[in-house]
């Protein structure tokens, strides 16, 4: 073993380098200043073969190793940073998906234009509430017949607007974390899908970032990435290859920088000889000579490991964090040695200085890849209780959007909601017999004790009717009170209702009555108790006395003509994603049957919660029959 | 008076039939089907006899193995598996044959000390993968750990390519008169017995089936016979019962269908049962098993879970919790390690149905990847006609995750 790339790596590198140096390195100024994308370039870049590197010949890909894919990142971010992160976006995150999780049509459809260089690939993972921790997804895909219908945005979003086709992540079934997320492939010409402006950033100003932005965006379910569920699986396992994009980037970027500094050092005379021949110059060079060898082999080992189909997990997530941790230190040294001469827009080192920060952050800061190492070594920490599972013990029907309005008269707050809802896409102008079985009906306006005296249903009736509604009621009302046989009073014990548009009115929202309605698309609250557990279960909510408010909000819903007739209801049914099995690999004794599970550890054995049984520390045995780890056969 | 048949040259089966026995293990009820306990006999230059039988038919055994030695004597004992419905006669075989040795494994001896044998001086250890030569036929031992108990291991005659399986491929039922599986139509009259068998007595370590799959896989082609511990001898259509076994260990459903089992008191629930039934039959599933679980043993219910790819529980609510019934079949299934099944829940209850959310919450948290569908059913005392239109949402829901990926 001799720790050297081949000679084909290396011409690949002659190759990418004279590229960079022609095509890209007298644009970059430019690029950089105009926040430019280099559209001409990389379109010849992928009439080279070399925008699918890693991929097989039989899908448009050049049928070479990860080790260099890693080598094209890198000698496109030493020209440019920004230029090298739009491949590695590209190769790492909109294509591997595809490639590791598609299905075979996917990949003919998707997958050879990518790797071919046709067209251009991107990831959208990253929410405001959604940045190292993807369990706060809140982009929804709900399925609808043949198609899902995302609503949502994503930010950050590299060679946004550019690429054609983007694996998005969405929330299919909601509620329960990560699993419920998954992948989806988008293309760009969807109805909806649109992109908010361009980031005006530090560095990498080439690369083109921009927000998705989906509204009602239908796309086919053959679309669906894996299966429903699999997608914050699919997220994890595309971000451990990306890692050795971006480490590639901060390399490339570093590599630059030095040897900018190296050939200026070498140039630059102070106190009658050449500043690399005194010491403290010569020192900071060799400092970064050493660096950059070090990251290099970090990178290409892991490269090396994922090309053998090894785990390198840890690995590329400590090329990662090393490869930009001391990029950041190359690139600090190199301007240092510039002196004034560096801190001058249009000097490249100039540009690698800002170019190199972004590395340490994005595709997993480097905060999280210290997580993902120590995981490795330590095991996963002891659960916690987790910020979702307090959310939700406190709604009982999930999600809710929590609008409260209460701004304006009671008149303008009824005005918001009516426009609210039909921005929701309520069609008002039709409506369903007010005696639909709860079950069956689309929409229900519901009456609870709040309601008072008897002849006050005739207020919900008349909502109900504009609102293109069946009557219901929380069971007190009909129980109690008979308003309305027992047939119609919704709750966990009663009729449970699955349709879209909920309005209770004077329901305050036991516990029983919310758990009819946790399937409602949307839950509206009218109720003169602003501490009632309705609001906290509602979508939007109006304080206020129902008498005042129901008049108001039946007016604000007739079109003044009789309503047509339904089409029949559109139920957005909540799929149940496939539980997956666990990532780690079984580990079961010879001697007695016990599995060791890693979430639950052996705590009488002193090994905490989350420990793999590969880093089960030497000498532990079975604790059910006293066998030694090797006795354990694993599946 | 001997009772015996013969398996290939060389070798015979001189195991016995019980049919008094109504619970196997004391715990799986038999029902009148019976059991038989093998030992087979081989006859070298030396004569070795391949484990033993319950206590309870002993008499008999001795008949047959003085029968087929002919006077000769039994020079070895090979021990493959412990359990006393195998081994309790081994006490017996040392006092009547002074000059048998056993052959086993060093887990082996130390169980037999354990049971109170008096194997002192009487006994060879052999390891993992040793063989034996008995003039024609070489043995060559194979450990089988766990493949029910941690000393099991499969004896394998490089000769003429019989396996001595211990209890994998075993099944219930007496062989009365039977010998092969090709003998009798096993996947019409025997299949459903082989699978209580198996997956009641061994289903929670699939894992440890799958290894030792691996481990023989090699010899596949090698092997001629298969014999097992209980029920009939292979020696056609080998793949047909190692396809089964390779399914059932590595917990994935024989059959695309729908199981119901339902808890009914006063059957309400029991009607409602009927109504899944009917709609899921409407809908075009065809095949469909409806169990209830008071009259059916649980033994049966896991062994047709492990058939089934749904699977739907109805149950009443019970004092606020599970039907004691339903909370025993969840708890041997997960004693039993099955998994990567879909459930539906419907719950009962006449004022405050809760069983369904208890269920749930086991299924989801105490199995392993158990799919439980999002549809939820409450029935309060009785089916209404919206519970109706529910239930069709939840046969559309079975019906569509049926479909594949």
């Amino acid at each position: 073993m001799s720790f050297k790339t081949t000679e084909a790596h290396e011409a690949l590198r002659r190759r990418v380098r004279e590229f960079a140096e022609t095509e890209i390195q007298p644009l970059a100024f430019l690029l950089d200043k105009e926040n430019e994308f280099p559209a001409d370039a990389i379109k010849k870049f992928g009439e080279m073969g070399l925008m699918g590197i890693p991929y097989p010949k039989e899908y448009g890909g050049a049928g070479l190793d990860v080790l260099s894919y890693a080598i094209a990142v890198e000698e496109l971010a030493r020209v440019d940073g920004g230029t090298g992160v739009i491949l590695s976006a590209h190769v790492s995150l909109g294509t591997w998906p595809i490639f590791a999780y598609g299905s075979e049509a996917q990949k003919q459809k998707y997958l050879i234009p990518l790797a071919r260089g046709e067209k251009i690939g991107a990831f959208g993972l990253t929410e405001p509430g959604a940045g190292s921790d993807a369990s706060g997804t809140e982009t929804t895909a709900l399925l609808d017949g043949d198609h899902y219908i995302l609503n949502g945005g994503k930010i950050f979003i590299t060679n946004a607007c550019k690429a054609d086709t983007y694996v998005v992540f969405a929330v299919t079934t909601p509620d329960i974390g990560t699993r419920g997320i998954s992948a989806f492939i988008v293309e760009k010409d969807r109805d909806g899908f649109s992109f908010g402006d361009h980031y005006d950033k530090l560095g990498i100003r080439s690369s083109a970032t921009a927000e998705l932005i989906f509204n009602d965006v239908k796309v086919p379910k053959e679309n669906l990435l894996g299966r429903e569920g699999e997608g914050f699986r699919i997220a994890m396992a595309t971000l451990d290859g990306g890692r050795i994009g971006i480490a590639s980037q901060a390399l490339g970027i570093a590599q630059g920088a030095y040897e900018n500094a190296l050939e200026y050092a070498k140039e630059r005379v102070q106190f009658g000889k050449a500043i690399a021949h005194q010491q403290v110059i010569s020192f900071k060079l060799a400092d970064m000579a050493t660096k950059l060898r070090a990251a290099r082999f970090l990178i290409y080992s892991a490269a090396e490991l994922k090309e053998n189909h090894e785990p390198y997990g840890m690995e590329s997530a400590m090329a990662k964090q090393s490869a930009s941790d001391v990029g950041l230190e190359i690139v600090n040294d190199a301007l240092q040695i510039f002196g004034g001469n560096g801190y001058l827009k249009g000097m490249e080192v100039e540009r690698a200085y800002r170019d190199a920060k972004i590395c340490t952050i994005y595709e997993g800061t480097n905060e999280i890849q210290r997580i993902v190492i120590a995981s490795h070594i330590i095991g996963k920490a002891p659960k916690e209780e987790a910020g979702a599972k307090k959310k939700k013990a406190g709604a009982v029907t999930g999600e809710r959007k929590k609008l409260i309005l209460k701004d304006g008269s009671p008149k303008e707050r009824v005005a918001a909601l009516a426009e609210a809802l039909k921005k929701d896409g309520y069609d008002f102008t039709v409506g369903i017999d007010i005696n639909t079985p709860i079950a069956q009906a689309e929409r229900v306006v519901s009456a609870g004790k709040g309601i008072g005296d008897k002849k006050n249903m005739e207020l919900v009736k008349a909502l109900a009717i504009q609102a293109g509604a069946a009557v219901g009621s929380s069971r007190p009302v009909a129980e109690t009170l008979k308003y309305l046989p027992l047939n119609r009073y919704v709750g966990m014990s009663g009729q449970k209702f699955n349709g879209n548009l909920y309005i209770a009115c004077g329901i305050s929202g036991a516990g029983q009555h919310l758990k009819g309605i946790k399937n409602a698309t949307t839950i509206v609250a009218v109720n003169n108790n602003a501490n009632a557990p309705i609001f906290k279960n509602c979508d939007y909510g109006i304080v206020g006395d129902v008498l005042e408010i129901l008049p108001l909000l039946t007016a604000a819903l007739d079109n003044g003509k009789p309503k047509t007739p339904a089409p029949p209801m559109k139920k957005l049914r909540r799929s149940t994603p496939k539980k997956l099995p666990p990532v780690w690999k079984q580990h079961i004794c010879n001697g007695c049957g016990y599995e060791y599970i890693p979430d639950l550890g052996d705590p009488a054995g002193g090994v905490p919660e989350g420990v793999l049984f590969e880093s089960l520390p030497e000498g532990w045995t079975c604790p059910e029959c006293g066998e030694s780890k090797d006795q354990f056969i694993e599946l | 008076m001997y009772c015996v048949r013969k398996v290939t040259e060389d070798l015979y089966w001189v195991g016995a039939n019980d049919h008094r026995l109504q619970l196997f293990e004391n715990i799986h009820p038999l029902n009148g089907v019976g059991v038989s306990y093998n030992s087979y006999l081989l006859l070298d230059e030396k004569t070795v006899l391949f484990d033993t039988v319950d206590w309870a038919v002993c008499r008999q055994y001795i008949d047959n193995v003085k029968h087929v030695l002919g006077g000769r004597k039994l020079d070895y004992l090979v021990i493959n598996h412990l359990e006393p419905d195998h081994a309790a006669s081994i006490d017996e075989i040392l006092l009547r044959f002074p000059e048998t040795k056993l052959i086993s494994n060093e887990k082996a001896f130390m169980q037999m000390r354990q049971f109170g044998f008096n194997i002192d001086g009487r006994y060879e250890e052999i390891a993992e993968g040793d063989t034996r030569s008995f003039g024609k036929h070489t043995i060559a031992f194979v450990y089988a750990p766990m493949v029910h108990w941690p000393e099991a291991m499969v004896s394998f005659d490089v000769t003429n390519g019989v396996l001595f399986a211990a209890d994998a491929f075993g099944s219930f039922i007496a062989l009365d008169g039977v010998l092969f599986a090709d003998e009798v139509d096993f996947d019409r009259d025997w299949i459903d017995e082989a699978r209580r068998y198996l997956t009641n007595i061994v289903g929670k370590y699939g894992p440890h089936i799958q290894a030792l799959l691996k481990k023989a896989t090699p010899l596949l082609p090698d092997i001629k016979f298969i014999c097992p511990l209980h029920g009939p001898v292979w020696r056609k259509d080998l793949g047909y019962i190692i396809e089964k076994y390779d399914k059932w260990s590595r917990y994935e459903p024989e059959t695309d269908g729908v199981l119901i089992i339902y808890a009914s008191m006063y059957g309400n629930t029991e009607s409602a049962a009927m109504c899944l039934a009917t709609k899921l039959r409407e809908k075009g599933v065809r095949d469909v098993k409806v169990r209830d679980v008071s009259n059916t043993h649980v033994s049966w219910l896991i062994s047709e879970t492990f058939k089934y790819s749904h699977v739907v529980l109805m149950s009443v609510t019970y004092n606020l919790g599970i039907y004691p019934l339903i909370h025993n079949y969840l708890m041997d299934m997960k004693a039993l390690n099955l998994q990567q099944r879909t459930f539906a829940v419907v719950q009962n209850g006449t004022w405050a149905p809760k069983s369904g959310d208890i269920i749930r919450e086991f299924l989801d948290n105490e199995l392993k990847q158990i799919t439980v569908l999002n549809d939820e059913l409450t029935i309060n005392s009785s089916m209404t006609p919206e519970n109706g239109i529910e239930m069709d949402g939840m046969a559309d829901s079975i019906i569509a995750s049926m479909k594949k990926d």
